[in-house]
């Protein structure tokens, strides 16, 4: 599904964000991407849904390789992702539904379709009573999980999450995280970056360890070549 | 063509023009002015043009024959001076009728000539010049050799000023692409500030549109296409604008000047013209915005 070979990432004007970086994650895999803050995490998410190209190495996705891509194509990775941010990034004017629906409509789905897509998510995410509510009227926890429904609306077959429950009180974030396990139950690839340890240890699945732009250890590798 | 979009664009379009109503206002109003400046231009340009094109029918050179001319002398002499190059075609004016078309002139006043004798005016031949030879230096060339011939005495041509107004639509011409040129720029400024405008007051879902993996053409389509709007609209107003001076201005025309400006010479824009301000409002609403999304698009790394 995702694949790093000697990925690096060096921001102007000399900083090395990622070194030498390499990762394979399965499909169907549920992988956290764990380490301190400033280690990368964010960096690699971001090398995964094009924000920033890699300056070394090659980065597939879904058999693509995603390291030269035009405009189209990076719309077209896009397409195929789910992506959820720490700050929620909904659109405050829009309602709960058309936040979900909007995702839906601009890769081309039918405006009605593409409400009843996002109709029956919120439904499904516990919602129900609140997609009539623009995101200032809802708590952090129904904030991510309109995000997340939004994440969900164009059938992604990659979930991208940068410290999904950053922003969540500890009961918030526990929910959050039953419904990206859920979504991996439904046979959905999910990467989340979080520096929260706790999480890690409350949910026992493979975690990837980056310190200081390496990738330091390898829950699925315990035993490779540099890992701690 | 799939409907979906195009339903999506047109939602966004209505949207923002809603939104930001006085923005999209204010460029179209920019539009109107910059067209209207040039439309008026062009307006003038025409109906000198049209004017001087009259004009050029009755520039004549007027030769006075000498008194003491015999019938067959003065065959020739038309003969002759009808075979010049520049020469179109030659009337004869007798004294007679020469007599007739000033007491005529004079109307009401006629009656001061009475007691005059009507030979008192010489006869003349009235010269109207080729299409291509309408202008003074011909006009002079022609005299001077019209002055050496036998039985001619007096000899006038078309004043300087003809020539001059014919500069004159020549300087309109080019004061309207340089003038013109001058606010196109300056407009597509102002369009591109106005997507500016538009693109900031978007910015979050033009953001979130790129991140669920919006193409781009779905991103930039309402702006074009506001864009297009704008210049339409800019373009229709200058024209009506355009359309209510010269209805006031022709109602205006002093009858001092109406000898040498007929109310039904005075022309409007034709159609051709009146298209060509509506493509160049089409090209400075889409232009401008091209132009601006280049560079904001360019920012998002896209
Ligand atoms: N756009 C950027 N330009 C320069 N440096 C950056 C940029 N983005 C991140 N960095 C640096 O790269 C390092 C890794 O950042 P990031 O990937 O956000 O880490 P993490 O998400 O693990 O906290 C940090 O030291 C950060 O300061
Ligand atoms: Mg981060």
């Amino acid at each position: 599904m995702v694949r790093l070979f000697r990925v690096s990432k060096i921001y102007p004007p000399n900083y090395p964000a990622l070194v030498d970086v390499h990762l394979q994650i399965d499909k169907g895999e549920f992988v956290f991407l764990s380490g301190p803050s400033g280690a990368g995490k964010t960096t690699l998410l971001k090398l995964l849904f094009r924000q920033e190209e890699a300056t070394e190495g090659q980065i597939i996705v879904n058999g693509r390789n995603i390291t030269r891509l035009n405009g189209a194509g990076v719309a077209g990775l896009r397409q195929e992702l789910g992506l959820v941010f720490q700050e929620f990034r909904l659109l405050p004017s829009l309602t709960a539904l058309e936040n979900v629906a909007l995702a839906a409509e601009v890769v081309g789905t039918p405006r009605r379709e593409s409400r009843r897509k996002a109709f029956n998510l919120l439904r499904e995410l516990g919602l129900k009573d609140k997609h009539d509510c623009k995101p200032p009227a809802l708590s952090g926890g129904e904030q991510q999980r309109v995000a997340i429904a939004r994440a969900l609306v164009n059938d992604p077959i990659l979930v991208l999450a940068d410290e999904p429950t950053g922003n969540l009180d500890a009961e918030m974030a526990e929910e959050t995280m039953r419904l990206l396990l859920r979504i991996h139950e439904r046979g959905t690839t999910v990467l989340i970056a979080t520096h929260d340890t706790g999480l890690l240890e409350r949910f026992s699945y493979r975690v990837v360890y980056l310190q200081r732009g390496r990738l330091m250890g390898d829950s699925k590798q315990p035993c490779e070549e540099g890992s701690v | 063509m799939r409907l979906a979009p195009i339903s999506f664009v047109s939602r966004r379009v209505l949207k923002s023009l809603k939104e930001l109503l006085w923005t999209h206002v204010l460029t179209a109003g920019t539009m109107t002015m910059t067209l209207f400046i040039f439309g008026g231009f062009l307006l003038i340009q025409e109906n000198l043009h049209g004017l001087l094109r009259g004009w050029g029918s009755q520039v004549q050179v007027f030769a006075y024959l000498e008194s003491e001319l015999s019938s067959e002398a003065l065959d020739a002499l038309i003969k002759r001076v009808r075979s010049y190059p520049e020469v179109e075609s030659v009337g004869y004016v007798s004294k007679a009728e020469a007599w007739e078309k000033f007491r005529r002139s004079l109307g009401a006043q006629s009656g001061v000539l009475e007691g005059l004798k009507a030979d008192i005016l010489p006869a003349s031949l009235e010269i109207t010049l080729t299409a291509s030879h309408r202008s003074r230096v011909a006009a002079e060339g022609l005299a001077q050799r019209l002055r050496a011939a036998q039985g001619i005495g007096e000899v006038e041509y078309p004043e300087e000023w003809v020539e001059k107004l014919g500069l004159l639509v020549l300087g309109i011409q080019w004061t309207k692409w340089v003038l013109g040129g001058f606010l196109f720029v300056a407009t597509l400024l102002i369009v591109g500030s106005t997507v500016r405008l538009a693109f900031l007051a978007r910015e979050d879902e033009i953001e979130i549109m790129q991140l669920v993996g919006a193409p781009a053409r779905l991103i930039k389509a309402p702006f074009v296409i506001e864009g297009m709007v704008q210049g339409v609209v800019g373009a229709s107003l200058a024209l009506f604008g355009l359309w209510l001076v010269f209805l006031l201005l022709r109602e205006r025309i002093p009858p001092s000047l109406a000898i040498f400006v007929p109310g039904d010479a005075v022309r409007f824009l034709d159609l051709r013209s009146a298209v060509v301000l509506l493509l160049l409002g089409l090209a400075m609403g889409t232009g401008g915005s091209l132009f601006a999304l280049r560079k904001f698009l360019k920012r998002w790394g896209r």
